[in-house]
């Protein structure tokens, strides 16, 4: 034990008197956070549609009023008929289009429900379903004033869907949890396997190897304070999210703490993993870049939606921690998911956590 | 007595077979120089007698205990230093020998006493608190040295202990290794200067993994009918 802690030690000796290093550390989280927050906006404004209202009755002009007032659509033209749509995707830059179909108000008064066709230009995913999610909060705000004035209850847009949660789309709420995935990705499995690595190459490991502490100690050693560092940079994160961004959080801190440090051993068992198997700094780099880091980006759906994805690749993201994490803190911070509430994702993650690190940890002593 | 008594040893990587067969003893407090071109096997004959590597095939006793199943306490009680200065940079003199000493379980008090009477024999306790990255070369090998004695051990492995530094630090590195060795510590060597190969009791050189010669630097001058050991290791590298 008091070997293991000599290492500790050693290990902080050296993060802190790494200037650099650390500085970079530290502020990458904070750089991230900021340039996602400010710079990349999911808000649309204006977005170009045309319209085709094959009822032209006195709901349908209603809900095109609806449309045109929530400032987030321009109507650009007034459709005959449907060939014209195919036209206006490539001649007048829409981005979507929207078919009211007859019978539209007397649908909702007798059927109570009419029908709306949407069409998106999935060209860009990202623009098509946030817009996608503008109408359909359109749509359900329609058919509240709509049932509130006539007195029912009961009607319907059949593509109506509720927008409870961030219903602005604010695009760094939609950031904070990938990045702090990320973040934790980053400084626990990176920068600990690099050092590690850095220790091979500088002949220093060996210099260990032939003491008497065990392999294992010397990983974890190397790993714990790079732990603590991604801890660190996950506080920061939520600090400047919640105070420049005014990001709520609904669900309880210490909750999202607890997942936070939960993954954060997942990420520390594939450092040590990626650490056993990797002889040079370049190694590390290349096999946690390859390995770890791209399919944490596009298969965790913080930058791409998972469900416009191919079966087998929302099969794959599956089995990245990183998804259940990303879903697990989202439920927290904007739906104030309780403990309960979060339980499936905590025993997925608790086990691909056990599962990790048991694996990583039988690799070590290979020799 | 013999503290160092490898039998066969045998170190295999797929088809390539980096050290075959090599027997030897080694008598304690002896100095013994292990020869060889660079790629005959030196490294690894040496990595597999301080455990760092596992044998294909063979047995080794170091410092009495078998290498198979012994290592624990075989790694208690050997040192090692490199041929690549590999101390920590970042850390003070006084920090890497506290961490070296602490993995070996060394007693705090023992420990500080033992790290102050070697900054004193080597006239280092100015340098006590400087990073080891800003000293000079020539005293970091002697640092590497002393902490790989903090803890007593009976063998201490140097693999080309006085690669890169001037004449005159290596005339000093030797002073200290003959005044270890006349404490019982055996010491066993791998170099590539051969005036230093004079310097040991015996030697042996080693050629594309095997153990071609041993014995005093001498003897082996009369047996090979040649002047010098360089002439000795070119003659046999080259055959």
């Amino acid at each position: 034990m008091k070997a293991f802690l000599a290492i500790l030690q050693k290990e902080f000796i050296h993060i802190l008197r790494d200037r650099v290093s650390l500085f970079l550390v530290l502020a990458m989280p904070i750089a991230l956070i900021l340039l996602f927050g400010f710079t990349i906006s999911t808000e649309i404004k204006n977005a170009k549609i045309s319209i085709l209202d094959q009822s032209k009755d006195s709901q349908s002009k209603q809900l095109i009023e609806n449309i045109t007032a929530s400032g987030y659509f321009q109507v650009v033209n007034f459709l005959d008929n449907e060939a014209e749509i195919d036209h206006d995707f490539k001649h007048k830059q829409i981005k979507i289009a929207m078919i009211i179909p007859p019978r539209f108000e007397e649908s909702l008064a007798v059927e109570r429900i009419a029908s709306i066709q949407i069409i998106n230009d999935v060209s860009d995913i990202n623009i098509a379903s946030i817009l996608n999610n503008y109408l359909r909060a359109v749509f359900n705000d329609f058919v509240t004033e709509y049932n509130y004035q006539n007195h029912a209850s009961e009607n319907l847009i059949s593509i109506v869907t509720t927008m409870q949660y961030n219903p602005e789309l604010n695009s760094v709420y939609m950031f904070v949890p990938g990045i702090i995935t990320l973040i934790m990705i980053i400084i626990t499995a990176l920068m600990s396997s690099i050092t590690l690595a850095r220790e091979k190459e500088t002949n220093t490991m060996n210099m260990m190897l032939i003491t008497t502490v065990k392999k294992i100690n010397i990983a974890i050693g190397k790993v714990i304070p790079y732990m603590f560092l991604s801890l660190i940079s996950t506080i920061f994160i939520l600090l400047i999210s919640v105070f420049v961004f005014q990001m709520p959080i609904k669900g309880s801190i210490w909750l999202l703490l607890f997942l936070c440090i939960i993954f954060m051993f997942t990420a520390a068992s594939f450092g040590l993993l990626i650490s056993a198997v990797s002889k040079t700094q370049l190694d590390a780099m290349m096999v946690t870049m390859m390995g770890l880091f791209l399919p944490t980006v596009l298969l965790s759906g913080f930058l791409f939606p998972l469900d416009n994805m191919p079966l087998f690749f929302q099969w794959l993201a599956d089995i990245f921690p990183a998804k259940w994490f990303i879903i697990a803190i989202k439920d927290v911070m904007l739906k104030g998911a309780t403990f309960m509430e979060t339980g499936k994702y905590l025993l997925i993650l608790t086990g691909m956590s056990v599962v990790m690190v048991g694996f990583s940890l039988s690799q070590i002593d290979k020799r | 007595m013999y503290t160092i008594v490898v039998e066969n040893l045998t170190k295999k990587f797929g088809p390539f077979t980096a050290v075959n067969n090599i027997s030897f003893s080694i008598k304690k407090g002896e100095i013994f120089g292990f020869l060889g071109a660079n790629g005959a096997g030196k490294t690894t004959a040496m990595k597999m007698m301080c455990g760092l590597l596992l044998p294909t095939s063979g047995t080794a006793k170091i410092a009495g205990y078998d290498l198979a199943t012994q290592s624990k306490l075989i790694k208690k009680n050997i040192g090692y230093m490199s041929q690549r200065f590999s101390l920590y940079d970042d850390l003070t003199v006084y920090e890497n020998m506290q961490l070296f000493g602490t993995i070996y379980k060394i007693e705090r008090k023992t420990l500080k006493q033992r790290i102050q009477d070697s900054l004193n024999e080597l006239n280092m306790n100015e340098f006590s608190n400087e990073l080891v990255r800003s000293i000079p070369l020539g005293w970091k090998q002697r640092l590497a040295f002393a902490t790989a004695l903090l803890h007593r051990p009976q063998i201490v492995f140097l693999d080309e202990p006085t690669s890169g530094v001037d004449p005159i630090v290596r005339r000093e590195f030797w002073g200290l290794i003959y005044k270890t060795a006349a404490t019982g510590v055996t010491i066993f060597v791998t170099t590539h200067y051969m005036d230093e190969a004079e310097y040991c009791e015996r030697i042996s050189i080693m050629a594309e993994g095997e153990l071609k010669l041993i014995g005093t630097p001498t003897e082996l001058k009369e047996k090979m009918n040649v002047q010098t050991i360089d002439d000795l290791f070119v003659k046999f590298v080259n055959r």
